[in-house]
């Protein structure tokens, strides 16, 4: 057998071949791109002012965001029926037990119609440290545009949005410490 | 070595494609290798001047000598050197004292002025917002005050103006304690025609032996030409160990 260099219609059938493979990996290329984006979209609030709020909490007393400008405040958004936000809670609540003293705040703010089930929360046995704030009229989840749970905003100590996280897994909560050492050295 | 020289001769001399090949290749690493390790003589010469330069600054405060940037180290009023010990270290540190500091107090005042221009700008800008959006003849503005505070935690204020909500407002535990030092709270900040209206104030927190507590006071008051004023204000009743709110009417 020797390779001899293809000629007239042996060479035009492999350029066609080759312009159909780049033909498809560049189609392939383009749809992961927009599935890409479609999975994360840019959020609105990013590197602008986060929307002052002021909501009662579970326990304790009423929270304002603006009274903590001079801190990272990590708010979550949860609901009681998802189970990814419960372990979220507690991976924040980790978090917030390691960096507190270097100015780091957290708040649960729940977005269920029944607040019965967050009350019960709170109160149990998987109970966090930090408070966990209601918004029964949904006021604060508008503003902030929560379209999937659990999703965390990240706002850097001058009160700007700098990071958000739409879901839970081990990889986002490495992503999510990474992001959260970042505001606080700065 | 004599073979990679000997290839490398034969390469030169035009023995083949290979040869030629090999000396190229030959040829490039040598290139490579002389880069590399004038790019590692590089970088060694800077660390070593930045190691004098960082260590200036850090001998600096063992001399106790006042930094270069404040007013008292400056040409005109420094004081001459303390020591002959002090120059002399100053001197193996690099010597940045020598060179005369530049006067930078002009600057700084240049800086402070335009940033109270800034500050003043601001504030006519505020006032002049104020009065665009709320013009004095329909200006109406509700304050909240409070005394005492044995007997009722504030947690909440709900305002209806001819039954209409205007404000539902959340007092933080700092708010409140501002508002048991003597501050007063400008609660609202609207526009109502001249006429009759009237004012509903609903109060939620916690009242005597912690229980929660929800009061209303209402106010009918006339609108007429020119900025109105309502207090509401929360004070202790001793005798009856209530609070008490009520809502007053600035004329």
């Amino acid at each position: 057998m020797s390779l001899q260099r293809p000629k007239g219609p042996v060479l035009r059938r492999v350029c066609l071949r080759l312009r159909c493979v780049s033909t498809a990996v560049a189609v392939l290329a383009a749809l992961g791109a927009g599935m890409s984006s479609l999975a994360q979209p840019e959020y609105f609030l990013i590197g602008h002012e986060a929307p002052d709020f002021a909501l009662h909490a579970v326990v304790g007393s009423n929270v304002r965001l603006s009274e903590h400008r001079g801190d990272v405040v990590v708010l979550s958004f949860w609901s009681s029926r998802c189970s990814p936000c419960r372990t979220q809670l507690a991976a924040l609540d980790r978090s917030l037990a390691t960096y507190r003293s270097a100015g780091l705040q957290v708040y649960g703010i729940n977005v269920d119609d029944d607040q019965t089930r967050a009350i019960e929360f709170a109160h149990g046995g998987q109970a966090v440290t930090f408070a966990l704030l209601l918004d029964p009229q949904k006021t604060v989840s508008r503003h902030y545009q929560v379209d999937n749970l659990p999703m965390t905003v990240l706002i850097d100590r001058n009160g700007i949005v700098r990071y958000v996280l739409r879901d839970y897994s081990a990889k986002s909560e490495d992503l999510y410490l990474r992001q959260l050492r970042t505001l606080l050295n700065e | 070595m004599n073979h990679f020289v000997r290839r490398l001769s034969f390469g030169a001399a035009g023995e083949g494609p290979t040869g030629s090949l090999v000396a190229r290749l030959a040829v490039v690493v040598l290139g490579l290798a002389l880069g590399a390790s004038l790019a590692m003589a590089q970088n060694t010469a800077p660390r070593g001047t930045n190691a004098t330069k960082t260590a200036a600054p850090a001998a600096a405060p063992a001399n106790a000598a006042p930094p270069a940037s404040t007013p008292a180290a400056s040409p005109t009023t420094a004081p001459p050197p303390a020591s002959d010990s002090a120059a002399a270290a100053s001197a193996d540190t690099g010597a940045p004292a020598e060179t005369p500091a530049p006067d930078t107090r002009g600057l700084d005042q240049e800086v402070q002025s335009l940033k109270k221009d800034v500050v003043d700008l601001n504030r006519d800008l505020f006032v002049l917002e104020e009065e665009l959006l709320f013009p004095a003849n329909t200006q109406v503005a509700v304050f909240l005050s409070m005394d005492v505070g044995d007997f009722f935690a504030l947690d909440s204020v709900q305002l209806k103006i001819d039954q209409k909500e205007v404000i539902n407002y959340l007092y933080t535990p700092r708010e409140v304690e501002a508002l048991l030092r003597g501050g007063v709270h400008r609660l609202y900040l609207g526009n109502l025609k001249v006429g009759k209206h009237e004012l509903v104030a609903f109060f939620s927190g916690k009242g005597p032996n912690e229980r929660d507590y929800k009061r209303g006071a209402n106010l009918t008051f006339e609108k007429g030409i020119g900025a109105k004023y309502l207090e509401l204000k929360i004070n202790d009743r001793q005798r009856k160990q209530q609070p008490e709110f009520e809502i007053k009417d600035w004329e």
